[in-house]
């Protein structure tokens, strides 16, 4: 296990975590740990994912359960979150301060003393790409600027861990192919963990060494994206005729399928698949009009029945 | 011509020593400082500030002045002798420039950070909520304090420069400077303590600000005129809710003289004690409430 160095503990260690607001209840027993690495929290709003970051950053107190960050109990986390970084998912910049005087600000506010807390405001700012424009007012920044100062106030002072809520929210297209790539560099290139949630399986899928799943409260699976995306991934296959025969050719061959409206889907499909199915399509004297890799839809995804772990 | 090459060294770890919360409250102290005097911000930022210091530096030369002129051509002496404003008055008569001041400063200082939501970014760096609002409340403090002595230090100088004698002025008036170093902190404490508190409950500098005026404004004539109206020690204690006379009677007390301000007030009746008294539980009361709604953020 990669550890945070200083004490060989993993980065966040989160045992039967609960969290109640009144009859509400936000987090239900969750346990996980990660480690270094990039690592996403996938869940669709309201599934827990905010909650689980402001238990490991000490704003919110857990209902019960236990929560470790950098090693230190997240109920008492002030000396920890100088190691740690935190990007919001919503509007936390003031409008009035230059970029270059805002994160220097931010790092001073994390303990650096103030000549260091200059340069790595700068440097950081180069690594986010604003450089040339850090002397700018934040109020006049675009959305996607605004982002890399929010990206950048979470790396100024060099956390051993950053936590990014939601960091593609709000970003066109080319914004949020930017923001993955500073996320993969932050680990790859800065040796920062990242931990990253998101309600889009996509950026997750893109972006993370590491997947947690939240739906309604509970973990219903973690594990390597890899694996995961895998276990996710469909072959849909449309015939002309003898679809009926098809399938039984198929399930001759031990190549379990299900039957669509238009189509036939095989889940999970291993590569040794692709050749099962050109076998039972001339078996079958079936006329292939239209065979694709498909993901499943995050929405299939947090089906219960496809996400029992 | 020579020419050199720019060599991108990529990330740098940060491998130098980290200062811990200390620091962190130094940051957020400094930045308040900042904000408050409009530093680094745009020039509209700086026209609110700078107009009120303008304007109480104003009147402390003012009162320098008239006294100067006063002493010049009725001999040394003749600004007292016909009781011409000075130290013991400024504040008094100051204190409502000095009330509207904290009431623009501290949403600025407090609602900014709210509504912008940088909040929570302080929040999840070394400090906690009351490490945040204390140093923002020093930071208001410490400018408010400086606004509140400057001009005094202005009148000061004045009258020993305007006196003929100023080494005999400086002699016999030295007190007054500990005094109205005194009776400025007691002020910026007050004016502080209540505009954070108020600002502490709104995201939104308007309603804060507007709300702060009003209650300075409105409790004057409010309570005067309730005070007259009862009279006896029950009009004496109406009196005491007079918000803007509350420091004012700390410094009577300091400088020990009835300021213009509080002369008609009932409640200079209720001595020293009771009114030193009062002025802390509207300081102490305040700040412990401040503490505590930040304290509970994290």
């Amino acid at each position: 296990m990669t550890t945070n160095g200083t004490n060989g503990a993993a980065l966040i260690a989160v045992e039967r975590l609960t969290k109640r607001y009144g009859d509400v209840v936000a987090l239900n027993g969750v346990s996980f740990e990660i480690t270094d690495g990039i690592t996403g929290i996938l869940g669709e709003n309201g599934a827990g994912k905010s909650t689980a970051i402001k238990i490991l950053l000490g704003l919110l107190q857990p209902t019960s359960g236990s929560a470790m960050i950098l090693g230190q109990d997240a109920t008492d986390t002030v000396a920890a979150r100088a190691r740690v970084g935190y990007m919001p998912e919503h509007d936390c910049l003031p409008t009035q301060p230059s970029a270059a005087e805002f994160l220097t600000h931010m790092a001073e506010v994390s303990g650096l003393p103030p000549s260091s807390a200059r340069t790595r405001a700068a440097d950081t700012l180069r690594h986010v790409g604003l450089f040339e424009e850090r002397y700018r007012a934040i109020g006049g920044y675009s959305t996607g600027m605004k982002q890399r100062v929010k990206l950048g106030q979470a790396l100024v002072h060099d956390p051993a861990l950053v936590f990014l809520d939601e960091p593609t929210a709000g970003l066109d297209p080319a914004g949020r192919e930017e923001m993955l790539a500073l996320i993969r560099k932050t680990h790859r290139e800065f040796g920062i963990s990242v931990l990253f949630s998101s309600h889009l399986m996509a950026d997750i899928e893109r972006t993370c060494d590491r997947i947690i799943v939240l739906q309604g409260g509970r973990l219903v699976q973690s594990g390597e994206v890899r694996q995961f995306t895998k276990e996710m991934e469909t072959v849909f296959i449309e015939v002309d005729d003898n679809r009926d025969a098809l399938v039984a050719a198929l399930a001759r061959r031990g190549v379990q399928v299900a039957v669509e409206h238009t189509g036939l889907t095989i889940e999970g499909p291993d590569e040794s698949v692709y050749d099962h199915v050109r076998d039972a399509l001339v078996e079958a004297e079936a006329p292939l009009r239209r065979m694709a890799p498909r993901r499943r839809a995050l929405t299939e995804l947090f089906e219960p029945t496809t996400m029992s772990s | 011509m020579t020419t050199g090459t720019v060599f991108d060294i990529g990330y740098q770890r940060y491998t130098e020593v980290r200062e811990g919360r200390g620091r962190s409250r130094q940051a957020i102290f400094k930045d308040g400082v900042r904000i408050a005097l409009g530093f680094g911000r745009g020039g509209r930022a700086k026209i609110l500030p700078w107009f009120f210091i303008a304007v109480l530096s104003v009147l402390g030369l003012g009162f320098a002045l008239v006294a100067g002129a006063a002493n010049r051509l009725g001999g040394p002496g003749t600004a007292e002798k016909v009781h011409l404003p000075s130290h013991s008055d400024y504040y008094g008569i100051a204190s409502i420039i000095l009330f509207v001041f904290g009431a623009v400063m501290a949403p600025e200082l407090l609602c900014r950070d709210k509504r912008d939501g940088t909040i929570n970014l302080y929040l999840v760096r070394p400090v906690t909520g009351g490490d945040y609002v204390m140093a923002r409340w020093a930071a208001l403090f410490a400018v408010m304090t400086v606004v509140a002595w400057l001009p005094q230090f202005l009148l000061f100088l004045g009258l020993s420069a305007g006196d003929p004698a100023p080494i005999v002025y400086l002699q016999q008036h030295w007190i007054d400077m500990p005094r109205f170093l005194l009776a400025g902190a007691a002020m910026a404490l007050y004016v502080t303590t209540l505009s954070m508190l108020t600002a502490s409950f709104t995201s939104r500098r308007a309603y804060a600000s507007v709300f702060l005026v009003g209650l300075f404004v409105i409790t004057t004539p409010f309570t005067v005129g309730l005070a007259q109206e009862i009279g006896g020690k029950a009009g004496q204690w109406i009196s005491m809710f007079n918000l803007t006379n509350i420091p004012v009677h700390v410094n009577d007390v300091i400088f020990g003289n009835v300021s213009e301000v509080t002369e008609q007030a009932p409640a200079r009746k209720l001595g020293s004690v009771i009114l030193v008294s009062w002025y802390f539980v509207w300081t102490l009361v305040p700040g412990a409430v401040l503490w505590w709604r930040y304290r509970r953020l994290g």
